[in-house]
């Protein structure tokens, strides 16, 4: 008879859990995993606030300390907790603690903790350089969220062992399950295409501008375009809707709760994000979820969710009149649509890649749990 | 080149068709060689014409589609026009064979679509007269310009802004952000207008005009081509090669021609090109051009006269005092209907005069600069980009070294330290009056946004992790070419009914540029680096590699010397100076210090004064001139 399984116990080391973005949206669906699995998870989160955190629904098994920004005080944490060595696994969620962890724990050469590392996007995309190569060549697991993660790294450090870049993709995190739809959307136009995205001015590859101009272009004038989101490039681009006349048809919103996200979803005749750089774009597979027609960039990540006239539509990156005309298609083509829709749709429900149960079984043979604890 | 303009009224009156007929004589010099004019409900067309192809009557517009459905006043040429014939069927046949009938029947036949089949110059308008919609379309570059005003119930257009202007009942309102703009960059970037009620069609746009409104649309775009990495293992050779083709394609489709045709001639690598392919295509003895200066600093012509003479051509050259340039002053000032600051201008209404004097068509090697990287400041862009990755502090304490130091040129450096990334930088290299602020009136200033903002608009397209300097040529390309260069071109040769061609602008050698490697356009600081190694196989090397030079006058001297009182008087004009939003005192204070010769304000004071000049012809012709300011949200 088996040995009654102890359920591990995991080191996360975090950027940031208890807010919205693509990053933070993985590090919560790894944390609900390893809740289904019965892992303990402690959690060190550099940019988490202990309010942040008390406002945020974790699983009972996680324990998460936030250090509000504090490098100096996250680095003294993380070195405690790496040379006590009472951790199964270290999991690192940015290549940014990369070299402070390996560094921590070659101090410490006996009883080390297999160490792994998940690997997002445009930070290891370019600049890895000889420390982290070698650094990288120290973990025992990289985790890519999508396929171009995986072939930059091994571009840029081609000594690592190929077998140890794990292609793991994010997937839709198993709350969206449960979230009711608004009754009606925020004072809404009843035709209208959405996009869902940071507004910062480093985030401009994120091809808002691009879209607002394909948008002005739009033969159907009673169109409206509502962009969820906030950051600090909201003047420049409400000056941009301006400058091609459509700023009264152009809907900055932000504040969004989720049941008001799924009613937009839901709705809208398009969600348009045509980004440059999106390590994955999880907020395509929200928006494939809730049957919104989704058109992206054929670029970097999101190439392995949004397939051209599969699961989606898909164009260059910047090409405004690409974007324009794959908005007239999915808008004017009903046949077209219901099959972007069913086969997006079918990414993120049973049997799926994207799943949330896909993810927690992906967890399970990466922390090496038995697939009969998956819930 | 010809002129056209047109008004579709939807409510209110139309003008009195004298009136139109007036504003169509405006363009008179873009087309001495024919006029015709067409009117039917709502809607007046008028083209005056300069006769390239098919110098018959039957080339004359506004002219019909066989099916008389469609009405069009065209300005340009299409150079594929030929080819494209066999595949439409007009009703009855050809009735001509210009390209004019060639574009009617080819947007009846293939409607918007038209555009992608057709290559060449262009700037036209048709008139549905069944649907009642009017289609007009600039090429894709931005050789030929057109200007729009909609409103109060009209749609207006023309090939220039004075003529349209004076359709639309004059009077001057000035678009403080176009103004703002034109201080800072010497130009005003589509779809600005210096005009507060009008605007330019950007490059590679249409406009549909119906009882809904007016929609305007992108339809060819080079901003999001990627620059393919696959081109750095093919052999050098082989690019060459190709390079040389697509000239040789482009420059050939542009000899197409019913009357005289030459080539204006520098010392530099893009017109050595363009002849050279002329040569290649089989124009024996091609008639070229240049304009030669006794002052040595700005003579190209004995680099002219030696790249001639290698390529066997007719080289026809003048010499001429560089202060006789200011002869061409009243010129400059008549024909630059909107306010223009490149003194480039004068050697180039030169060299047209001269070519004029024997050809009626003449190609220029414009557009080689921006596309295939022939700017000096693009070494200095990748150079400079580094630097502003460094941390603030670090920036902050170079920048305050830097600006300590007694030299002009580390003070730019400590400025061009302040961009926070490469589209702020080249904006930075690219501003002509870096002190312009200081000059306008802080109203304009708190409720306009500058022009690093159009940069950073026309940059949302372009690929990701482009380096400094490919991002500045983009740039270049898609918003200094159309509205400064090809502008500077287009008026130029129009004051003097001469049609320019510019081969280096085929959308084909364009998309292909796109694709082409940093490393083949700017390598180890040698700009133009595939276009010299083409150039390499028709001229020595001394010809190929020497400094470049560009149509430089002596500006700064000439505002000292013979301009000088009339800059001051111009300047103290304070009737003149009144209905500008620009603090007297500043400007003047501007002209002392550079007469003195304590600074050197040259480009700010030359933008300055052609600004006064537009306002003070728009105050003699009309009655009220007024100032209003547009409200940015």
């Amino acid at each position: 008879m088996a040995a009654p399984r102890v359920a591990p116990r995991l080191l996360f080391l975090f950027t940031e859990v208890c807010a919205n973005g693509g990053i933070q949206r993985f590090n919560q669906t790894i944390l609900d995993s390893c809740g289904r699995l019965g892992i303990q998870c402690q959690v060190l989160s550099l940019n988490d606030s202990p309010a942040s955190i008390a406002k945020t629904l974790t699983p009972d098994n996680s324990s998460i300390v936030g250090f509000s920004g504090d490098r100096r005080r996250f680095a003294i944490a993380v070195a405690g907790a790496l040379l006590r060595g009472r951790y199964d696994r270290v999991f690192i969620g940015h290549i940014n603690f990369l070299l402070l962890t390996i560094g921590i724990l070659a101090l410490q050469p006996f009883n080390r903790a297999p160490t792994m590392l998940v690997a997002h996007g445009i930070e290891v995309w370019s600049g890895i350089g000889r420390a982290r190569s070698y650094a990288l060549s120290r973990v025992t697991g990289i985790l890519c969220v999508s396929n171009y993660t995986r072939r930059r790294i091994l571009e840029q450090a081609p000594a690592l062992i190929a077998d140890r870049l794990i292609r793991f993709p994010n997937a839709l995190a198993d709350t969206w399950g449960h979230v009711v739809a608004a009754p009606s959307t925020p004072s809404l136009a009843a035709h209208f295409i959405l996009s869902v995205t940071r507004l910062d001015r480093g985030d401009r590859y994120k091809g808002i501008a691009t879209v607002i101009e394909a948008f002005s272009m739009l033969a159907d004038d009673s169109m409206h375009y509502l962009v969820v989101g906030h950051g600090n490039d909201l003047s420049f681009l409400q000056l941009v809707a301006e400058r091609y006349g459509v700023k009264d048809r152009v809907h900055f919103m932000s504040g969004v709760s989720d049941s008001e996200l799924i009613a937009l979803y839901q709705q809208c005749q398009a969600f348009v994000l045509p980004s440059g750089k999106e390590g994955f774009g999880i907020v395509f597979l929200e928006a494939m979820f809730f049957g919104a027609p989704v058109i992206a960039a054929r670029e970097k990540g999101a190439v392995d969710v949004v397939r051209d006239g599969d699961t989606g539509l898909s164009v260059r990156f910047g090409d405004t009149i690409a974007i324009k005309e794959a908005i007239e298609r999915i808008v004017s083509d009903t046949r077209l649509r219901e099959h972007v829709c069913a086969n997006g749709r079918a990414l993120v429900t049973e049997g799926g890649p994207f799943t949330f149960a896909g993810f927690t079984r992906r967890c399970a043979q990466t922390f090496e749990v038995g697939e009969t604890i998956v819930a | 080149m010809c002129g056209i303009l047109g008004l579709l009224t939807t409510t209110g009156a139309q003008p009195p068709f004298e009136t139109f007929l007036a504003a169509l004589d405006r363009l008179k010099l873009r087309g001495p060689d024919d006029s015709g004019t067409w009117r039917e409900d709502g809607l007046l067309l008028g083209h005056r014409r300069l006769s390239i192809v098919d110098l018959s009557p039957t080339g004359h517009q506004p002219m019909e589609s066989s099916d008389r459905r469609f009405v069009i006043v065209f300005n340009g040429e299409i150079y594929n026009h030929a080819e494209l014939r066999p595949c439409l069927s007009p009703q009855n046949g050809w009735r001509s064979t210009s390209d004019t009938e060639t574009l009617i029947e080819a947007y009846r036949a293939w409607g918007v679509g038209c555009l992608e089949r057709i290559n060449g110059m262009f700037a036209f308008a048709i008139w549905d007269r069944m649907e009642r919609t009017l289609f007009v379309a600039r090429d894709r570059i931005g050789v030929k310009p057109l200007y729009y005003s909609n409103g109060n119930g009209q749609f207006g257009f023309a090939s220039r802004p004075g003529a349209l202007n004076m359709l639309l009942g004059g009077g001057l309102i000035i678009d403080p952000e176009a103004l703002r703009v034109y201080l800072e960059i010497g130009y005003i970037p589509a779809p600005l207008s210096f005009h507060r009620d009008m605007r330019k069609l950007p490059a590679g746009h249409y406009l549909i005009v119906s009882a809904r409104g007016v929609r305007r649309v992108r339809y060819w775009d080079f901003r999001a081509i990627k620059p393919d990495p696959s081109m750095n293992s093919r052999p050098e050779g082989e690019l060459v090669e190709e390079l040389d083709a697509l000239i040789y394609s482009a420059v050939k489709a542009r000899l197409m021609s019913d009357v005289p045709l030459g080539a204006f001639l520098s010392g530099g690598v893009d017109s050595a090109l363009v002849v050279a392919a002329m040569k290649s295509a089989g124009v024996e003895h091609p008639k070229t051009f240049t304009i030669a200066f006794k002052e040595k600093g700005f003579d190209e012509g004995p680099a002219a006269a030696r790249a001639a003479e290698h390529l066997g051509v007719d080289h026809v050259h003048e010499t001429l005092d560089v202060n006789s340039l200011l002869d061409l002053l009243p010129t400059y000032i008549q024909e630059y209907d909107e306010p223009f600051a490149d003194s480039s201008a004068f050697p180039t209404m030169a060299v047209t005069r001269l070519a004029r004097r024997h050809v009626k068509v003449a190609l220029s090697g414009d557009g080689a600069d921006e596309f295939f990287g022939g700017y000096h400041y693009y070494p200095l862009m990748d150079r400079l980009a580094p630097l502003l990755a460094w941390r603030t502090g670090s920036k902050g304490a170079a920048r305050q070294l830097l600006k300590s130091l007694p030299w002009h040129r580390t003070k730019l450096l400590a400025g061009a330290l302040q961009s926070q990334n490469t589209v702020a930088l080249f904006h930075f290299l690219r501003s002509v009056g870096k002190d312009y602020p200081t000059l306008l009136n802080r109203d304009i200033l708190q409720s306009t946004a500058n022009s690093e903002t159009w940069f950073d608009q026309f940059a949302t397209s372009f690929p990701m992790d482009l380096s400094a300097a490919e991002t500045a040529m983009r740039l270049d390309a898609g918003l200094t070419l159309p509205d400064l260069f090809l502008q500077k071109v287009d008026v130029s040769t129009m004051a003097f009914s001469l049609e320019a061609r510019c081969p280096m602008t085929d959308y084909r050698l364009v998309e292909w540029a796109m694709r082409l490697p940093m490393q083949f356009k700017v390598r180890n600081g040698e700009t133009k680096y595939l276009l010299k190694k083409v150039l390499s196989r028709y001229l020595p090397a001394d010809c190929v590699y020497r400094p470049k030079m560009g149509f430089a006058v002596p500006l700064a001297k000439w505002l000292r010397g013979p301009l000088r009182h009339w800059a001051e008087e111009l300047i103290h004009d304070d009737t003149l100076m009144s209905r500008l939003p620009l603090d007297k005192a500043r400007v003047r204070e501007v002209l002392r210090q550079h007469s003195d010769g304590d600074r050197e304000s040259h480009p700010l004071l030359w933008s300055v004064l052609m600004l006064l000049c537009f306002v003070q012809t728009h105050g003699a012709r009309r009655a009220l001139p007024v100032m209003a300011y547009r409200e940015v949200a």
